[in-house]
């Protein structure tokens, strides 16, 4: 293993590369790509390697690109594609196509602003646009956890128990262009971690057609099915886990990341690279004698709806923190999470909409005026600029 | 520590960063690094950040209070850029500044100054369109942090830029610091509040607002510019022919062959002869031939020639024309006569023979070059008042008349001494030189000779030898040369075109002997060859075995080269360097041609006879612009060529048609093109054609055409970016820094 400095997009290929060459005693690989910023530099150097039984096909659209990665993984090949912000829109059909066909397709989505008007930096109502297209979706912190969290998407979606596709999502620039020290995982060691996929229902030599027509019946059935693959994630997700930590010596972080939690008594729940620039402010209030905490939601589907529940169980002042708007409703996150602490004085912040540098001031004025606030209220609009 | 950096979009701030995040990495520190990504492209305000902590680093804002301030162009310089910088902080600038020029607000801070452009250009950093000054950079900024040197060079081993470790010392080496004795403080707290922020259009207006009226060629530190670049068909023409100008002429889009005839009158009085018999040293340059052969220059200089057969030529003489007598009326002479006319001075022409054309009308044969396009351009050169003295040979006293008759004398005579083997037996009826033979076929009315014919060279005059043998009526044609084929000194063309008829190629063979029986030529002996270390004209040098071998023959042709007849000279003159001649007197004399150069062609002839006129003019006090010959160096090289640009054409070479049989058929094998679509072939290298490829490349769509020639760019929105030179097919587009 070696440290290298390089960014998220490529610690993304250079996972991809090393799951495909595992695979490559049962049906190889195949990856259908597409570019669009923040997510170029990541297929770029994936177009690049030399993957044995492997294609890295360039196709003309992201709705293709996907279904390179369908097409692929009914034969069985692991499978992987990057995208980001309208370039999702534009592969919703066949993302929805690969939920419901229950495909392992890992998706790097790179999290960036929906336009027009055009806006390239991050913001997460890209993928939270897709939270319903039957897929898993873990969002990251920092450039080792999102090339962890590739090959270990590999190991929770190919599970015998699971056979759902799963977004590993990073925020744009933040993650995907900014070069951290990274720790390179070995071939040999992404050899032990993976084992060869093996897909119940590959297409076999005989002609199908994969799809077809569901009667009310049906899709009753196989969407109870769906679901019960869903529940089955977090015993999985624990199994993965624990096998990382052997392999590769460091450790998966839970679906739910509580920071300073056991006696918080106001707390920040965010996703993603936020969860960094909260720490310090905690870290601050706390020498203050102020009890608070931070919660990093990493998977939201499945959502771990059962440790929301019991980290925020004793929390008193909550303050919800989205890079998003559902647009007349609120941040997505706070939807989410509302129901997770009814007792709770909880406030939605949208902060650092279009990518703004949210910076430590800036938490510091949400924790001063939370603690202030007599009940919840409605979801406000923060502006960082 | 944070570090910030400004540059623009392709100058490496990003990587620059990046550069400096591995140094500190390698001190084991843990290091981040990004850049400030937007939406333009090259030439647009860019910042990119690095910090460096012994703690893992968990901030992911940008950076607002930079410790070290790195700016790649001063020309971004301004609050902005300044803003955060801690006092006692360290500004590196790559700027023409020095140290005098700096303002006052500098006094806090400890800052460097590099002209890193300058010097990434000079080590070759970056593309013919951008310098990349940012491995050069971190050089300066080692030294002006306290970096070691070592730091850097390990790092630049590490990850593949070594190359760039020279230009990188040189910015370590000479970086100008002022360093200041401010301490390092604190930045103070930012306000965050809303009310700071800028107010913003309704989204509706946003949406339907104008295109932006930013001018975004403020941001450029370069411009593009269209320039003409040296061709190297022209650059390799020792007659100094505007081959560029010709063949672009004959282009689809060009002036046609009344232009191209005009382009060719300016340097030369030759192209209906160069057009058949030049070497063509513009074809051994020509960068298409790195594609997929050369262009068919000498056929366009000839299908030029053929379309303009009376060339309407008129000079004014000057006011009072110096008198110059020229001796010889070979290639050489006429060049010089002609350049001479040109300016509106006097020229006299003395022969021996009874017509003016020196070589070309005793030593080249009919087959390769007809009398009626020879006697053409002789009788141009004398339409423009060149007066010819025919009949009249020179020996040292009439020489000496004339220097003193003339204002000055050029003496354009030839090598008219001819080499011999000296060997018993040459004096047989059998046994004759070359040029003589020659001589007889073009002047005497013709020759004939039988049986095997031997002739002994590898040049130009052995070529034409053997060729005319077989019309002359040899059954059997052999050329036996010293060395190998490659270094035979005659024109490739000459050499295929003979063996082609026939003529047997014999190498490594060296006369030894005649074989005489009863008084009559019987054969040679040839000693067998074999090539040792080069010798001083860079040919490999041939070696007797002590091998021989008897070759029977029935006459041998003496074609081994040729000597100045020092009998012309009056006692004291002598050749010297550069066409001079010294006299005793300090008479006017200069030499051209063979006699001066020894380069044997005609091309090399009609180039030096216009510089030994124009030295002559220069010596008798006119003020005239005399003939250099180009550089070749500087001519566009083939690399400057975008070749995917060209679809591949075959070359549309030279039709010819060998008779059958070739005894007494003396007309001519090479009819030329059949059209002058070969123009459309050339790449017009370093000269615009204007191709529209600038215009269709250029992102932002400010290049336009211009009304009358070339394009113009509006500098108010070219951000510099480069594109249009790095798409430019000929290379005739530059940068300019600003």
């Amino acid at each position: 293993m070696s440290r290298q400095l390089i960014s998220a997009n490529h610690a993304a290929a250079e996972a991809a590369t090393m799951a495909a060459r595992a695979n490559k005693n049962a049906r190889g690989f195949a990856s259908g790509i597409y570019p669009i910023t923040p997510q170029t530099e990541c297929i770029e150097y994936l177009a690049k390697q030399e993957i044995e039984k492997g294609a890295v096909v360039r196709v003309e659209s992201e709705h293709s690109a996907m279904g390179v990665c369908i097409g692929a993984a009914l034969s069985g090949a692991r499978t992987f594609t990057a995208s980001a912000s309208n370039g999702l829109s534009y592969m919703v059909e066949n993302i929805a196509t690969a939920g419901f066909y229950r495909l392992p397709i890992l998706m790097y989505a790179v999290n960036r602003t929906l336009g027009p008007p055009w806006n390239i930096w991050v913001d997460h109502g890209d993928t939270f646009q897709l939270r319903d297209a039957g897929w898993m979706h873990v969002y990251c912190e920092d450039n080792q956890e999102v090339m962890d969290s590739i090959l270990f998407a590999y190991r929770v979606m190919e599970d015998a128990r699971i056979m759902l596709p799963m977004m590993v999502c990073a925020d744009a620039f933040v993650l995907s262009h900014t070069m951290m020290m990274t720790d390179m995982p070995t071939q040999e060691q992404v050899d032990a971690y993976l084992p060869d996929l093996n897909l119940p229902h590959a297409v076999a030599s005989e002609p199908v057609t994969v799809g077809g027509l569901d009667f009310p019946r049906e899709t009753e059935v196989h969407r109870r099915q769906h679901q019960e693959a869903f529940d089955r994630v977090p015993e999985v997700y624990a199994e993965a886990q624990a096998e990382f930590e052997k392999v590769f010596g460091r450790k998966i972080p839970d679906r739910v990341v509580p920071y300073q939690m056991d006696d918080a008594e106001i707390a920040i729940v965010c996703i993603g690279t936020f969860a960094s620039t909260v720490k310090p402010v905690v870290d601050k209030l706390r020498k203050q004698g102020i009890k608070a905490g931070l919660v990093r939601l990493r998977m939201l589907r499945p959502f771990p709806e059962q440790e929301m529940v019991e980290i925020l169980s004793g929390v008193e002042r909550i303050g919800v923190m989205d890079r998003d708007i559902s647009l007349g409703m609120g941040g997505v996150l706070w939807s989410e999470t509302r129901g997770c602490a009814p007792h709770a004085i909880m406030q939605n912040y949208m902060i650092g909409l279009g990518g703004g540098d949210v910076r430590a001031g800036h938490i510091e004025t949400i924790f001063t005026e939370l603690l202030e606030q007599k009940e919840s209220g409605k979801p406000r609009i923060v502006e960082v600029g | 520590m944070e570090i910030r950096i400004h540059g623009r979009g392709g100058q490496g701030g990003v990587t620059g960063a990046k550069i400096l995040a591995l140094i500190y990495a390698r001190l084991g520190k843990d290091v981040q690094t990004f850049g400030d990504y937007s939406g333009e492209r090259s030439g647009a305000p860019v910042r990119a950040y690095t910090r460096v902590s012994d703690e893992p680093i968990t901030n992911r804002n940008k950076v607002y209070h930079p410790d070290h301030l790195l700016v790649f162009d001063d020309s971004l310089l301004g609050p902005a850029v300044l803003s955060g910088v801690p006092k006692g902080g360290h500004i590196l600038l790559n700027t023409t500044m020095s140290l005098s020029d700096l303002p006052p607000e500098y006094a806090d801070f400890n800052v460097g100054l590099i002209n890193a452009t300058e010097i990434a250009r000079k080590h070759g950093i970056g593309t013919k369109s951008l310098v990349i000054v940012n491995t050069t950079i971190a050089g300066a900024y080692c030294k002006l942090v306290g970096l070691e040197f070592s730091e850097l060079d390990a790092a630049y081993n590490d990850i593949g830029f070594a190359s760039n470790l020279d230009s990188a010392r040189e910015a370590f080496e000479t970086v100008e610091i002022c360093e200041t004795s401010t301490p390092h403080q604190h930045a103070p707290e930012d306000d965050l509040s809303a009310a700071q922020l800028p107010m913003v259009m309704e989204l509706v207006a946003h949406v339907t607002s104008p295109a932006t009226g930013l001018k975004t060629g403020t941001w450029s530190s370069q411009r593009p510019a269209y320039v003409e670049k040296l061709a190297p068909c022209s650059a390799f023409c020792p007659a100094g022919n505007d081959a560029i100008g010709f063949v672009q002429a004959m282009a689809a889009n060009g002036g046609g062959a009344a232009e191209g005839a005009e382009i060719l009158g300016r340097s030369t009085p030759l192209s209906a002869v160069c057009g058949r018999v030049c070497p063509a040293p513009c074809m051994q340059g020509c960068n298409r031939a790195e594609k997929e052969g050369t262009v068919n220059i000498r056929g366009l200089e000839r299908w030029i020639a053929e379309q303009n057969p009376v060339a309407v030529r008129k000079v004014e003489r000057v006011a009072e024309p110096k008198r110059l007598a020229i001796i010889g009326g070979g290639p050489a002479g006429l060049s010089a006569a002609y350049e001479l006319a040109k300016a509106g001075h006097d020229a006299h022409i003395f022969d021996t023979e009874a017509k003016l054309g020196g070589v070309l009308r005793t030593g080249i044969p009919e087959y390769r070059l007809p009398r009626v396009a020879l006697d053409r351009e002789v009788d141009d050169v004398l339409a423009l008042g060149v007066t010819a003295h025919c009949n009249e040979p020179i020996d040292a006293g009439r020489m000496s008349e004339l220097a003193s008759d003339f204002d000055g004398v050029i003496i354009a005579a030839g090598l008219q001494k001819l080499r011999s083997l000296g060997l018993p037996g040459e004096d047989s009826d059998a046994v004759e030189q070359g040029i003589r033979f020659l001589h007889r076929i073009t002047m005497g009315g013709g020759a004939t000779v039988s049986g095997h014919v031997v002739i002994l060279g590898g040049g130009n005059t052995a070529m034409d030898c053997a060729r005319s043998a077989y019309r002359a009526g040899a059954e059997k044609v052999t050329v036996a040369y010293r060395r190998t084929h490659a270094e035979m000194p005659a024109i490739r063309e000459e050499i295929h075109e003979a063996e082609a008829e026939g003529v047997e190629m014999l190498m490594l063979r060296a006369p030894k002997g005649y074989v005489v029986a009863d008084g009559k030529l019987t054969g040679i002996e040839l000693e067998i060859q074999e090539l040792g270390e080069p010798d001083e004209s860079g040919r490999r040098s041939p070696k007797g075995t002590g091998q021989t071998e008897t070759l029977d023959c029935d006459c041998v042709l003496l074609a081994l080269g040729q000597s100045i007849d020092a009998s012309i000279f009056p006692d004291g003159w002598e050749m010297s360097d550069d066409h001079h001649v010294k006299t005793a007197n300090g008479a006017v004399v200069f030499g051209a041609g063979d006699i001066s150069t020894w380069e044997g062609t005609v091309t090399h002839a009609i180039g030096s006879g216009r510089r030994a006129a124009g030295l002559a003019l220069n010596a008798l006090g006119v003020d005239y612009e005399t003939f250099v010959r180009p550089e070749r160096l500087t001519a566009v090289p083939a690399t400057a060529i975008r070749m995917d640009h060209f679809s591949k054409r075959d070359m549309n070479a030279d039709q010819m048609a060998h008779p059958s049989p070739l005894a007494g058929d003396y007309s001519e094998v090479n009819s030329g093109m059949a059209d002058a679509t070969e123009a459309d072939r050339c790449f017009s290298c370093g000269k615009c054609t204007s191709c529209d490829n600038c215009l269709v490349y250029c992102p932002e769509g400010i290049i336009a055409r211009q009304t009358e020639y070339g394009y113009a760019v509006d500098n108010d929105y070219c951000k510099g970016c480069g594109i249009c030179v790095e798409e430019c097919p000929r290379d005739s587009m530059e940068m300019y820094q600003l």
